[in-house]
């Protein structure tokens, strides 16, 4: 059966990737906390129209996927170098995945849900 | 025929490897170390804050009063002081995180040469050095802004 396989490199060069994206995206995210008092821009109102602008909640899931993906992965390698086996590898690149996913699904989920899509 | 040892401890005593230990060894801080250590503490602190932040917004679909008290757990004293934390950590993160990029690619490394005394790194040179400052300066900068803007009226 054919794995998909990507070499540690390739995985860098996404970790890299994915924080320099996230830098943009988490700008934006914040700048809409910024053009008004940072309490008033907390409202209930405030917050539910921002997710129903379709751009923004389009960049909150872009963050949630961004930040998730580079998260894990830096927590995946500051684990695989405090210890080395291929078992150990494995149980946290998996382990590492499931969280990611069910972050990104739990946000997601909120997203959804807030923006009235 | 010769016998290898297959004895775990004698294996992982004779790999080198420290674990945690070799993490926490204060003798060998340099700045670079340092960064290192801060650029994974501050990695790990941020995902922890993201998780976090990720539940905290959920509450949004609970309605206002759900909303509401999640945000009043956060518009406190702490919390205005763990986002300042946060924002000082991701800014770190993310300068440092550049430096890191361009330094993985070689750039800003020097060149190699003979190792003359007194044997100084070519790597860790003064543009290596001053990344690492800049990523703690514009640290302070960020967080300095970020508690003008929470401690303000309306923060």
């Amino acid at each position: 059966m054919a794995q998909l396989r990507l070499r540690e490199s390739q995985i860098t060069k996404i970790h890299y990737l994915t924080g320099i994206l996230a830098l943009f995206a988490v700008a934006v995210h914040i700048l809409f906390r910024l053009i008004m008092p940072f309490g008033q821009s907390l409202t209930f109102q405030n917050v539910v129209a921002n997710y129903h602008n379709i751009f923004y909640a389009l960049l909150l899931e872009a963050i949630l996927i961004l930040i998730s993906i580079h998260g894990f992965n830096g927590l995946r390698v500051i684990l695989i170098e405090l210890k080395q086996s291929p078992k150990w590898d494995s149980i946290i690149t998996i382990l590492v995945l499931v969280a990611m996913i069910g972050i990104i699904a739990y946000g997601t989920r909120t997203i959804v849900i807030a923006s009235g899509l | 025929m010769t016998n290898v040892p297959h004895n775990k401890d004698l294996a992982t005593a004779n790999s080198g490897r420290e674990g945690l230990k070799g993490w926490l060894n204060p003798t060998r801080y340099g700045w670079e170390r340092v960064s290192y250590w801060l650029q994974r503490l501050t990695g790990v602190g941020l995902l922890i804050y993201f998780i976090g932040h990720v539940y905290e917004t959920s509450s949004l679909t609970g309605g206002i009063n759900a909303w509401n008290s999640m945000l009043q757990l956060t518009q406190t004293l702490g919390g205005h002081l763990f986002l300042l934390f946060v924002i000082g950590a991701s800014t770190f993160h993310t300068v440092n995180g550049i430096r890191l990029i361009f330094t993985e690619s070689g750039k800003g490394l020097g060149k190699p040469g003979r190792p003359d005394y007194p044997y100084n790194a070519a790597s860790l040179n003064y543009k290596q050095k001053s990344g690492i400052w800049v990523a703690i300066l514009l640290a302070c900068v960020a967080m300095l802004y970020g508690g003008m803007v929470l401690f303000s009226e309306g923060g």
